[in-house]
């Protein structure tokens, strides 16, 4: 009591005591009158309320369904984990990288002036508008051995009896999930990389042109050192995407010869629901989390701007 | 008037979502006469228009209400799988292979509903092995009990193209009555038919696959049976794998078919069919024959006379010393599991779903795609013995009903398996033959 009376007392005391805890209840607030805050939270609130729902409460239930170490223990004796996890390998490094390559030369492609290249521009990018689901479905029947368009096209032209390209081997079974998964994502990423050349400025080139510099020199000193960020990043993000790709192996070719081509995300499904065993579907999945988070905070830090020496 | 603020509307929101919060279990109350049933699509539509005319029937008869949901086979599958695991459960599952799929380890694990009370109100009526195949055992409350309400069986039964059979210039009445001999009979037609620019044509069906879940487990114990391996479980429970003679028929069993896929009497896409695959690979034609769940490869072409006719059903041929062999009968049924909100009106449907008139209506609505599990309807209505239809007395002829047993659970490790039994009498293999 007696300290509330001198702090009345005093204006300059009383002024000061007051606007302290005010300054720090804004610092909380975001610098936001309380009104204003409360308006905040609550246009928050839905975003708060699906993420949690929709993202977070299933992340959280996932993991918490794979947590038992006795689950990985039984993963990691299965011949088919083995097997899935090099497929797995074997599909983001063949897969990725040779879509990337191909979509940086493409891009350099399309950069040409003409009518055609817009029209050709215009067919490539079919197969990454199309709805995944059928485009895979249609591979998988056309590569079928006994009734499928590619064999009966080798038979009928050729007198040839192709092999079963999904039925009899593993390596053109998971050749065959690869090539699809390039054909549909190919073009996505040839467009990303194509807005990438167009923002080098044209007077680099006339200056490199000056300087004799054409054909493959020019893409070497001018071109690749300044789409090199956009590339690593393109990598980065198709390598994520990649590892958790479900669609191509499971409609192309069903993880099958014999549960030969399966990748972790198809694994996954078949242990929940093919043989009941969710949890064990969960830690097939979620095995590939110590090679993901480091890609993504790699990923994360390259998003940082960077310069580019020529 | 009163002034609209932001305050106030911020107080309105809060309070509506406070009051459904108090009032949801007083909304769930006012349903408790309403029961949801997932029900597993038919293979034709004359099967769920069957069902849903029943589930029509006892609404109208009980006043409950049944939400009833139909859902393709492979779906329901993962949507059973799903539910169990979040407990957010239906009051009703059926499915066709959940006895020998999803059933046996919840039971074991106690996540299913004793349903004791419902079967024993037709117990009298069923087939001793369709009981049999209906227990499992609790492995919490160390019993053995009925968590599965027989509703259909089935009984493979082999399928055979005739027309392709003859165009090899064969006769199926030449076909030998013992199980090697009779499989062998068709590997030399492959080859003739290839001959006649059949190329894409095997001989043998055979669904030694990866997927499944039904087809590749069924083939093997079929073999398996057929070669002695019967006593891989018996009644008490207990496995016998160290059996001298299961083990022989095992080896036996896969030997068999493993060396005609390698020998290329099998289509190579085989290792990877699913249950509806050999079905496909049949109606192309692809393969010569099939042995398969259920006159469902007839009936899908029940419209297209002369291919419904062309197609030769027979039963079980003997197996090599000339004796009868074991069919195994699979059981389809519903199920409760525990946390299902309205088990009593559940466990009344079960129990109007079971009588012989309704169940036989249902199956004969279905055109007679699967079996009763009650012997007395396939004896006495002459629907299931038709003379006429060349399909239904391979599957139901009266002998067959002498020689049982219940499919082998072949589910994931710490199951409980069910055990065979067997029956005396002489079973006669009926077959249409043609030629």
């Amino acid at each position: 009591m007696a300290n509330a009376q001198v702090v009345a007392s005093h204006p300059a005391l009383a002024t000061r005591a007051l606007s302290v805890p005010s300054k720090r209840k804004r610092a909380w607030r975001g610098g936001l009158q309380r009104s204003e805050f409360v308006w905040a939270v609550a246009f928050i609130i839905p975003y708060a309320a699906v993420f949690l729902a929709f993202v977070a409460y299933p992340v959280v239930y996932g993991v918490w369904l794979g947590h038992d170490p006795a689950l990985y223990a039984e993963l990691l004796s299965e011949p088919i984990y083995q097997r899935t996890v090099v497929n797995t390998v074997l599909y983001v490094v063949i897969g990725v990288n040779l879509k990337m390559f191909g979509a940086l030369l493409l891009s350099g492609l399309f950069m040409r002036r003409g009518w055609w290249v817009k029209g050709l521009l215009l067919i490539f990018v079919l197969p990454w508008a199309m709805p995944a689901l059928p485009a895979f479905i249609s591979i998988h029947w056309m590569l079928n051995g006994q009734w499928g368009l590619l064999n009966n096209f080798l038979w009928n032209v050729f007198g040839i009896d192709g092999p079963g390209w999904l039925e009899t081997s593993r390596w053109l079974a998971l050749g065959a999930v690869i090539l699809s998964h390039i054909w549909k994502w190919m073009p996505f990423w040839t467009v990303i990389l194509l807005a990438g050349r167009m923002a080098i400025p044209q007077e680099l080139y006339e200056a490199a042109e000056m300087d004799g510099a054409t054909g493959l020199k020019r893409f070497v000193h001018v071109t690749f050192p300044l789409l090199t960020n956009l590339y690593l990043i393109c990598t980065l993000l198709s390598t994520v995407f990649t590892i958790g790709d479900f669609n191509a192996v499971y409609f192309v070719s069903g993880g099958g010869p014999a549960l030969s081509t399966h990748v972790l995300a198809t694994l996954g499904i078949r242990n929940a629901f093919e043989i009941a065993r969710p949890d064990l579907g969960m830690a097939a999945v979620m095995s590939a989390l110590p090679l993901m988070i480091p890609l993504v905070i790699v990923l994360m830090r390259k998003l940082r701007t960077t310069e580019v020496q020529l | 008037m009163s002034k609209l603020s932001r305050r106030s509307v911020l107080r309105g929101s809060v309070g509506l979502a406070a009051i459904g919060t108090i009032a949801r279990p007083f909304i769930a109350n006012a349903a408790a006469k309403t029961a949801s049933v997932w029900w597993t699509q038919g293979f034709i539509p004359e099967e769920d228009a069957s069902f849903r005319a029943m589930v029509a029937e006892y609404e109208k008869i009980s006043g409950n209400k049944i939400d009833l949901s139909i859902i393709p086979f492979a779906p329901i599958r993962q949507k059973i799988v799903s539910a169990l695991t979040s407990g957010d459960v239906p009051d009703v599952m059926s499915n066709y292979n959940a006895g020998l799929t999803v059933v046996p380890q919840n039971a074991w694990n106690d996540k299913l509903v004793d349903l004791t009370d419902v079967v024993d109100t037709q117990k009298s009526h069923y087939h001793p092995t369709a009981l049999l195949a209906s227990q499992y055992y609790n492995n919490v409350t160390k019993t053995r009990s009925f968590y599965y309400v027989p509703t259909a069986t089935f009984v493979a039964p082999f399928h055979i193209w005739n027309s392709l059979v003859e165009k090899a210039g064969y006769k199926m009445s030449d076909a030998p009555k013992t199980w090697d001999a009779f499989w062998d009979f068709f590997k030399p037609m492959q080859k003739r038919l290839r001959d006649k620019g059949m190329r894409g044509v095997y001989a043998l069906g055979l669904q030694l696959t990866t997927a499944g879940p039904t087809d590749g487990n069924a083939l093997f114990h079929h073999f398996l049976i057929a070669y002695g391996g019967n006593r891989i479980v018996t009644k008490d429970g207990a496995p016998h794998l160290d059996d001298p003679q299961v083990k022989e028929a095992a080896i036996k069993a896969l030997s068999y078919i493993t060396t005609a896929f390698k020998e290329g009497y099998v289509p190579p896409g085989a290792l990877s069919w699913n249950d509806a695959d050999d079905n496909n690979a049949f109606h192309a034609k692809q393969i010569i024959v099939d042995l398969d769940g259920t006159i469902s490869t007839e009936l899908a072409l029940y419209q297209k006379k002369e291919d419904y006719d062309d197609i030769l059903t027979l039963g079980m041929p003997l197996d090599n010393a000339g004796q009868p062999i074991a069919s195994q009968l699979a059981v389809a049924g519903a199920f409760v599991a525990k946390g299902a909100k309205n088990v009593e009106v559940a466990k009344d449907f079960l129990k109007y779903w079971i009588q012989p008139a309704v169940v036989n209506q249902i199956l004969k609505g279905g055109l007679g795609r699967a079996l009763p599990a009650m012997p007395d309807l396939v004896k006495n209505d002459p629907f299931w013995l038709d003379p006429t239809d060349p399909h239904h007395p391979p599957t139901r002829g009266r002998a067959r009903w002498s020689r049982l047993c219940p499919s082998i659970r072949f589910s994931i490790p710490d199951t409980p398996r069910r055990t065979p039994s067997r029956f005396g009498g002489l079973p006669r293999p009926t077959s249409s033959g043609k030629g």
